[in-house]
């Protein structure tokens, strides 16, 4: 009796199971407008120099509909969501695009969209969170815009690069972006590593060509980047790096006993490539060690209002390298490009800070993107990405130092930033107004890949 | 020489910050029994606390006292309502699940009360140093010394001089006995908690009041030196976590001066250091062994 | 309560006692029990054909994630040997896949002994210190392993970009059989897994080495005098924990795409996923660890985005909901539904149950 009825049990609630299996959620249409293996090489006036031939997805079919889209990953939770800030340019710029009618190529029109999602700055949620923002078959999204961190970019940039879909405007300053294995892979403006240290080389070579150089650096490929490139810069130089200390990466390592040790080096220089918190740290305690320098480098990533104003009157007279208009600086408080910005992100994002040097340079990734995207033969991946690697701008795009700009050519100068200020820190006291001025201008167009030491660009 | 000075001098700053720390958690433990995972940013959300009526013009130390009072109390409470529930004969391990839980909880609404931006703490410390011949002995390292010093003596003071300190002791060593002699061991609890909330305020506040800024995650890294620091020690040690404490900062700051090996992998010498310890003195330095009976 | 005739609850802790199950409980319960499990069984194999890849991707990491709590639920459910540093196991199983993969070509399947193998050695050269080192401090000591472990990666391991992280080509993962996507392979690869280890590990506590774990748990002194290996018994539950973790480490790597040790913080907190999947699910149980996975995975994908524009807050929804659930549950689930199960079959029947042994 028992038995019946536990067989009847069970069969009832086959039922809803068999209901269930009618209607199956998953839609398993994939084959569905997406070719694989498609030849589209050279569609149209002059060869490509992205070879298509492996593309699991076709870079040359067209956009269907009027709204290009576009998706993003970086950190919005925990200590790193300051970085969120940059997305507050580009939306504030993309926004204002839109509302003046979208963006045009060829003969149509285009609104942009954009999709977003919180990563925590973990590699591994980066590659989740792109995986799903774009789809297995690329049906989600157009292109991959301004995700944040080196390791984060790299996490992704294979898949991305199987199925031919761009990932532009990477925000960090590596090296990396410059390989030819991944022509779908770009930076940004960010001026990358080794052109810093280049850089801070010539700088020494002019002012000091005897300095003995203390290096602090974070302990992984972007300290290494730094390190590398820097003493590929000073051989056969009498400059010296006499000493070099490492932190853990993380926003608050605490640096005491390495500024202490490389203090009591005997160097008078200091290259400081520390980034986040240990940047103004490390220089209020080489203030408080009491270490007599002549000249001190900040990394590009430590330009911040919030970050130099946490080091006070110890980051005063310190060098940097800049492309883009600080907002703070009263050399640009009549300048129109900055008005517009100001003026653009009060209305799209009020909650930003206008006056946080990262959504300054998100607007003006933004300008660049919107630019190549004008510029491109069709609305295609392919046309698109060509257009972004073929771009050649002055310092009227965004908000683009005076004497900067952009230009790339293919797989001969895949780097952005090459054109930038040498700026220092004028500190004028607790009130201010402090900010970095511009000492003179570099222009390095088309040599970071002769300048950078060639492990950091192709390495891995 | 003198950088072997500068270095013994950074590692005996560090190391008092993390005895700081040790001492709350060991205050936690010898307590209640528990290890507290949430010290860290329960001290964070009260240095958060600092800061912010520092913001409103009050003064530093005030500012502190203030935190610290109000950490007290939410100590208290937390022992109450969050950790005495889960405190029964189920699960041991329960608790140490309601300690992560508050980890994360607590440090996602610091985030969401103050923001992402890094923070700083008003010096309580003059910030230049006395120089000695050619050593600098900076002003702010001696302070935290003066510091832990005094929170040892009222420690000591509290438990080996008043009634509620032997209260106190009653029920950390025997809780069953001590409600047994009428002694009100939840009030106890409570005031474990929150003796060591206000310790981990006091903490908190003044290493980010030594440091350029501090941000959401500054005590995480300082918890686990804790940890090491306390492990060394013996948990059920005050003074353990001192001397464990020095033991860390000291030994960490040596090594990033002298041991090139470690480069880039510093955590190595506290666990090293804890593991050594450990496998010769099982419970720590000072820790009492525990009979078992079968 | 104390005057009922009723069976007493079973303690959640006790392992089942070798008397067959349809003896040891009266009947609805029983075939409850099979039906339940069926109904699962089914929904378990039917799964990746309803849900779309995203979610198939969520429930293979819930798959991983029980077979390590499995391990930790080994060592520490069973044999009280508390770690919170099961994260560094399984940054090995999973780093060992990957460059074995990566650097050496080969096929993701042929790894998986190679790192269970590896991870078990580590394991058991951490049992040693075990051997002496207890309770609070063999956790901290652990803890201070999960810490230690992305910094010697990060060192030591330059895999692409010179970053500790190392990526397998996705094609190196597709399915090996024509009639399933690569996201339902992927799954049912987890599943079998999961269902093998799962198996293993139950056979395990029934028998011998699970009374020698429990005895070395409940009282390591008692146990001696009986005869009961301590070393021995440590030591290889150790191992065996390891292997576990190292097994999920390189499904995970399956899963994700890569392994990864370029956030410092990742192994520590992977650890006390472990904890909490054990603890939620219901320690020394076999069934607890695989529910905690489950609910574990689930709740920090429902909470990351609750709120439009605080995300900030999602890992305070997460921990208040963990607290909830050890305060509502504190056998954990299964633990509270073996007392339903109690508490309704012991009514029906009292004289058909075999006492259980506590």
């Amino acid at each position: 009796m028992k038995r019946i009825r536990a067989v009847r049990f069970v069969s009832v609630l086959l039922v809803p199971l068999l209901l269930a299996a009618a209607c199956s959620q998953r839609d398993d249409d994939d084959d569905a407008g997406t070719d694989s293996g498609g030849d589209g090489s050279g569609d149209g006036g002059g060869a490509s120099s992205i070879d298509t031939a492996d593309c699991l997805v076709d870079p040359t079919s067209e956009i269907e509909g009027d709204t290009i889209k576009l998706v993003s990953s970086f950190p919005q939770s925990g200590v790193t969501a300051a970085f969120a800030q940059i997305a507050n340019g580009w939306k504030s710029y993309f926004e204002m695009i839109n509302e003046e009618g979208g963006v045009e190529i060829g003969d149509k029109t285009f609104q942009l969209e954009w999709e977003d999602q919180d990563d925590e700055y973990d590699a591994a949620k980066t590659a989740a969170n792109i995986e799903e923002l774009v789809g297995t078959d690329a049906e989600n999204a157009f292109s991959v815009f301004s995700v944040v961190g080196t390791s984060n970019n790299i996490a992704i940039r294979d898949n991305l690069g199987d199925q031919c879909v761009p990932d532009v405007f990477a925000a960090t300053g590596s090296p990396a972006w410059g390989n030819p294995d991944y022509p779908w892979l770009i930076g940004s403006t960010l001026p990358p590593y080794s052109l810093e240290s280049y850089v801070f080389a010539e700088l020494l070579k002019d002012q000091k060509p005897d300095a003995k150089v203390a290096m602090l650096i974070q302990n992984d490929d972007f300290g290494a980047g730094y390190r590398d490139s820097f003493e590929q810069a000073i051989e056969g130089t009498d400059i010296e790096l006499v000493q070099v200390e490492t932190y853990p990466a993380g926003a608050t390592a605490d640096v005491s006993a390495q500024i202490t040790s490389l203090a009591g080096s005997g160097a008078d220089v200091f290259f400081n490539g520390a980034t986040l918190i240990p940047c103004p740290d490390a220089l209020a305690k080489a203030g408080q060690a009491g270490w007599e320098r002549e000249i001190t480098w900040v990394s590009g990533t430590c330009i911040s209002k919030t970050l130099m104003g946490l080091a006070g009157e110890n980051a005063a007279g310190v060098y940097s390298i800049s492309n883009i208009k600080d907002p703070l600086s009263p050399d640009f408080a009549d300048d129109e490009a900055m008005q517009l910005y100001r003026e653009k992100v009060a209305q799209f994002t009020p909650d930003a800070d206008v006056e946080n040097g990262i959504v300054a340079y998100g607007w003006t990734q933004a300008a660049l993107f919107v630019e190549a995207l004008q510029q491109a033969e069709a609305p295609t991946r392919l046309a698109v990405m060509e257009s972004v690697r073929s771009l050649d701008v002055g310092d009227d795009v965004g908000l683009l130092a005076p004497g900067t700009g952009v230009t790339t050519d293919g797989e001969d100068d895949p780097f952005m930033g090459e054109r930038f200020d040498l700026v220092q820190y004028q500190f004028a006291g607790p009130d201010g107004p402090n900010y970095f001025t511009v000492v003179q201008d570099y222009d390095y167009e088309g040599q970071t890949a002769d300048l950078t030491p060639e492990d950091l660009i192709t390495g891995g | 020489m003198q950088l072997f000075i500068s270095q013994l001098l950074n590692g005996i700053g560090n190391g008092v910050v993390y005895a700081s720390v040790a001492l709350a958690l060991v205050l936690i433990y010898k307590s209640t029994g528990i290890l507290n995972f949430a010290q860290g940013e329960m001290a964070l959300f009260a240095t958060y606390l600092t800061w912010k009526f520092t913001e409103g013009d009050i003064p530093v130390v005030a500012a502190i006292a203030l935190s610290a009072g109000i950490a007290f109390v939410a100590g208290a409470l937390i022992e109450r309502i969050l950790i005495r529930p889960v405190e029964s004969a189920h699960n041991p391990l329960n608790v140490v699940i309601v300690t992560l839980g508050m980890f994360l909880a607590i440090n996602s609404l610091a985030l969401l009360a103050f923001g992402t931006d890094p923070q700083k703490v008003p010096n309580v410390f003059p910030t230049d140093s006395f120089h000695i011949g050619d050593t600098n002995i900076q002003k702010e390292t001696l302070g935290l010394i003066a510091v832990l010093i005094g929170e040892c003596l009222l420690l000591w003071l509290l438990l080996q001089k008043t009634k509620v300190g032997l209260r106190l002791r009653a029920v950390a060593s025997n809780p069953d006995s001590s409600r047994l002699v009428g002694i009100n061991t939840g009030v106890m609890l409570m005031l474990g908690w929150g003796l060591a909330a206000a310790l981990g305020a006091v903490a908190g506040s003044l290493v980010a009041s030594t440091d350029t800024a501090f941000d959401a995650s500054f005590m995480q890294i300082i918890l686990v030196y804790a940890f090491a620091a306390a492990a060394l020690g013996g948990f059920d040690s005050l003074v353990g976590a001192v001397v464990g404490g020095l033991v860390v900062g000291v030994a960490d700051a040596l090594a990033v001066e002298y041991v090139d090996a470690l480069d880039g992998i510093p955590v190595v010498l506290p666990l090293a250091l804890i593991l050594v310890v450990l496998l010769v003195r099982p419970n720590g330095l000072f820790g009492s062994r525990t009979v078992e009976r079968v | 309560m104390a005057t009922d005739v009723d069976a007493p609850d079973e303690p959640a802790t006790a392992p089942d006692s070798g008397v067959p199950l349809y003896a040891a409980l009266p009947r609805p319960v029983f075939w409850a029990r099979v039906v339940i499990g069926g109904v699962l069984a089914f929904a378990a194999l039917y799964a990746p054909w309803y849900f779309q890849p995203v979610d198939n991707k969520v429930l293979s990491q819930a798959l991983y994630l029980a077979v390590a709590a499995m391990g930790l639920n080994l060592l520490t459910g069973f044999t009280g040997q508390v770690s919170i540093g099961h994260g560094a196991f399984f940054g090995v199983g999973a780093f060992t896949t990957a460059i074995l993969m990566v650097d050496h070509g080969w096929t993701f399947e042929a790894t998986i002994p190679i790192a269970a193998l590896l991870t078990a050695t580590f394991g058991v050269l951490v049992g040693f210190p075990a051997l002496r080192v207890r309770g609070l401090y063999l956790a901290l000591v652990t803890l201070g392993l999960a810490v230690l472990f992305p910094q010697v990666a990060s060192k030591y391991v330059k895999g692409s970009g010179n970053i500790a992280l190392v990526q397998p080509r996705r094609r190196e993962f597709s399915s090996l059989l024509d009639g399933l996507e690569d996201d339902q392979w992927k799954y049912y690869v987890c599943l079998a897994v999961v269902v093998v280890l799962y198996l293993v590990a139950w056979n395990l506590t029934r028998a011998r080495p699970g009374r020698a774990m429990v005895a070395v748990r409940e009282q390591e002194l008692a146990a001696a005098t009986v005869g009961v290996n301590l070393a021995g018994t440590k030591l290889w539950a150790f191992g065996l924990s390891a292997a576990y973790a190292g097994i999920a480490g390189s499904l995970s790597v399956m899963v994700d795409g890569s392994a990864n040790a370029t956030n410092p913080a990742l192994y520590f907190r992977l650890s006390i996923e472990f904890l909490v999947a054990l603890v939620i699910g219901g320690t020394a149980t076999i069934l607890g660890p695989l529910v905690g996975a489950l609910i574990v995975v689930l709740l920090r994908r429902n909470t990351e985005d609750l709120i439009e524009g605080k995300e900030v807050l999602s890992p305070a929804i997460f921990g208040g909901a963990l607290i909830l659930l050890v305060y509502v549950l504190p056998d954990g689930v299964v633990g509270g539904i073996r007392r339903l199960f109690a508490r309704v079959g012991s009514r029906r029947a009292s004289v058909e149950v075999a006492p259980e042994p506590t």
